[in-house]
């Protein structure tokens, strides 16, 4: 062999062996690529050349009966900012976001945010609507200033302010319901946000026909409640009025269809604004309509009433001697008013709202029977409104009630109801003696809330069609010239009704407070063929304040705007002439 | 004839062997040179159908996406006038909400003298009876005389 042809021959294994090396590397590499780490390596890549981005799905909307939104979801954005590069403008930029956001922005506290030392992301400003935030962004660009971003988000606002606020609830910083309609129907409420995934080139531009993927986000669907807005926010007005006139704790209106059992507005006074964020605090956010309960003194009377017609044992003319005094139990109970032995007819009792003529008609029946009348007409068991944290009231087994318990419980202390309770039992006489489960909410679901409707359950029967008619006719007294209402009448019309003042429990000891009420007023209208129920409560007013005085203005009020709400006429028909006393 | 056969085959083993000798023993052996085959197919025509489909190809590809890079500007642009206008609108609706809101319709209402009723009273328009006992609503006899924001 030459030795051309051996150098050539070692030239070409050394070539091979560098070959084969160059190779081995590659294939190692790829080896490590494709087959250990072949997930996170293909993550990287798609990291690297793709955007993704949430598309929020916007909370669905609740609308009052004629479909008016009451809360609603418009877009929103959250301010950000970058320290490092604001805490040079600090001061420029505070001072912009001030003047186009207002008051919601503290001067002092955003300029500390845009120099919060060794951060490059701080959050300067949560849910601003969009057209606001997009003005100060605006503003901020057009002097050259730079550092502040935003982020997408929806934002709830309730149009009415304050309207209906304990009703509708309110939403928490996750966007989740906590309190009313807005928790009962969160699910409904809630939309799926969608997102979009799309490739982009390394300046950020996407890639036309590149891979795409977008799942489409799905609102949330509406929810159409019972309420009419106008009255509503009538009710609501005319209800704060009279508790600041009155100088009361607290107030609660609410008005129901009697024929459909439908809530067409519930107020309460104080209470929050949820757009703005006034008024948060606990005793203003509990829906006392619901949560709050308390002992409603006279207005049950109306209830012992039917409980004995029912039975036969009353009508409006059964004459009652009324004693000047009782006592029971060791318990002396008397009237609001000093008088000697009276004799009143059953009416007369209603009308003048006697306990101890109350007293004398109770008697007839026993512990159990009157439990169980009061079992019917739904006290102790939840209202079925379908409302959060809603109270069953406190009602004694009637096995354990002592005589004072049988006495007082007949007009309404004694006994713990929530005023939907009292709603809805009361309701049950103003419909001819079927009780029906009160309603809020009539359907839900859909861009109009009407997707599903809400059944409404079918009344149930509590006492006689006789014995709601006459329990009607003796709270027709109630609102006569002699009764103790004078001012719920409504000229024109025949006004059932029933005054009461009870005497306030001290939640802490458990015991009566000398010279502190609760006193309301319920009623319904027009007595001949009732439509409207409303019932009135304030609490703690001055101390002379009584159910009559007090309360029976603003029924007749509320009342009045109901009916011509609804369009509902008179029927002509002359209120009953009914004698009080024998 | 196969001593002819086998002298040809042996001098075309020599003509292979030694070229220089080709000529003369392949005369000798009854051979000619003749024309290299040439195909009819000219080959410019083909090379220029070829060219113009690629030029065509990547002028156009180079046309659609320029024009869609352009259109995805545009794209943007009208999204974000889109976003832009989609806000207002919002802002707009809320305004509008604001002003027909019941409590500021009961303000303005207040402030020209208005007065809320409440003595419903109606007329039936079929013969003209008037239902409830009308009342004109006097100031101050309402008991709405402020809107509370």
């Amino acid at each position: 062999m030459s030795e051309g042809k051996v150098k050539s021959r070692r030239r070409l294994r050394v070539c091979l062996a560098v070959v084969i090396g160059v190779f081995g590397v590659f294939g190692i590499r790829l080896f490590q690529i494709q087959g250990l780490d072949a997930s996170a390596y293909a993550a990287m890549a798609v990291e690297a050349g793709t955007a993704k981005s949430t598309v929020p799905a916007p909370r669905g909307a609740i609308l009052d009966r004629n479909g008016v939104e009451l809360a609603s979801s418009v877009d929103g954005l959250t301010l950000t900012a970058d320290p490092k590069m604001t805490a040079a403008v600090a001061p420029q930029i505070a001072r912009i976001l001030r003047q186009k956001l207002g008051s919601r922005i503290d001067y002092f506290d955003m300029i500390d945010k845009l120099r919060t030392p060794d951060s490059r992301f701080v959050y300067l400003v949560r849910d601003v609507p969009a057209w606001t935030a997009n003005k100060a962004l605006k503003a901020i660009s057009d002097a050259k200033l730079t550092g502040v971003f935003s982020e997408k988000e929806t934002l709830r606002t309730y149009p009415g302010g304050k309207l209906a606020a304990n009703l509708l609830g309110y939403i928490n910083g996750a966007g989740k319901g906590v309190a009313g309609v807005e928790q009962k129907y969160d699910k409904t409420l809630t939309g799926t946000d969608g997102s979009s995934t799309y490739e982009v080139s390394p300046t950020g531009q996407r890639i036309p026909m590149a891979d795409s993927t977008v799942t489409e986000m799905v609102p949330g669907g509406s929810v159409k409640t019972t309420i009419d807005r106008d009255l509503q926010w009538y009710a609501d007005q005319r209800l704060a009025d009279a508790v600041r006139e009155s100088s009361s704790d607290f107030g609660l209106a609410i008005t129901m269809d009697t024929k459909t059992c439908q809530i067409v507005q519930m107020s309460q006074a104080p209470t929050f604004d949820a757009d703005t964020g006034t008024g948060m605090v606990d005793s203003n956010t509990v829906s006392r309509g619901v949560q709050n309960v308390y002992e409603p003194g006279s207005t049950m009377k109306t209830i012992t009433m039917a409980a004995l017609a029912d039975q036969g044992k009353v009508a409006s003319d059964t004459p009652i001697v009324v004693p000047s005094g009782m006592t029971i139990d060791k318990f002396p109970i008397g009237d609001y008013w000093e008088h000697g032995t009276l004799h009143l007819t059953a009416a007369g009792v209603i009308a003048k709202s006697s306990n101890l003529g109350t007293i004398v008609a109770a008697q007839q029946m026993s512990n159990q029977t009157m439990y169980d009348y009061f079992r019917r007409f739904g006290f102790g068991q939840m209202s079925g409104v379908n409302l959060p944290g809603e109270s069953d009231g406190i009602l004694k087994n009637g096995k354990d009630w002592t005589k004072a318990n049988h006495a007082t419980i007949s007009f309404g202390q004694g006994i713990s109801v929530t005023a939907m309770q009292m709603v809805r039992a009361v309701g049950a006489i103003a419909n001819a003696g079927k009780m029906c489960e009160p309603s809020v909410v009539s359907s839900a679901g859909g861009a109009d809330g009407e997707k599903a409707e809400i059944p409404s359950k079918p009344g149930k029967r509590v006492v006689s069609k006789d014995a709601a008619a006459t329990v009607t006719r003796m709270m027709e007294a109630v609102t006569a010239p002699d009764g103790t209402a004078p001012a719920a009448s409504i000229k024109g019309y025949r006004v059932a009704g029933k005054t009461g003042t009870a005497w306030r429990v001290d939640p802490a000891t458990g015991r009566y407070i000398r010279g502190q009420n609760t006193v309301s007023f319920m009623g319904f209208a027009p007595a001949d063929n009732p439509r409207f129920l409303t019932y009135i409560v304030l609490d703690k007013p001055y101390s002379n304040a009584g159910g009559g005085s007090t309360a029976a203005p603003v029924f007749h009020d509320i009342m009045s705007m109901a009916l011509e709400r609804f369009g509902v006429a008179p029927s002509g028909a002359k209120n009953p002439k009914v004698d009080q006393t024998w | 004839m196969s001593g002819q056969i086998a002298s040809a085959a042996a001098s075309f083993q020599r003509m292979a062997a030694n070229p220089g000798l080709l000529p003369e023993t392949a005369k000798s052996a009854g051979m000619r040179l003749v024309r290299p085959v040439r195909s009819r197919a000219r080959k410019a025509p083909f090379v220029v159908v070829i060219l113009t489909v690629l030029s065509i190809g990547l002028v156009g590809l180079i046309v659609m996406s320029t024009i869609l890079q352009a259109q995805s500007f545009e794209a943007e642009a009208l999204n974000r006038r889109a976003a832009v206008l989609d806000t207002q609108q919002q802002a707009l609706a809320r305004e509008v909400d604001q002003l027909q809101s019941p409590a500021n319709v009961a303000r303005r209402a207040i402030q020209f003298g208005m007065v809320p009723n409440t003595n419903p009273a109606f007329l039936r328009l079929a013969d003209g009876k008037v239902l409830g006992k009308p009342e004109a609503a006097k100031p101050g006899s309402s008991n709405i005389r402020s809107v509370t924001p």
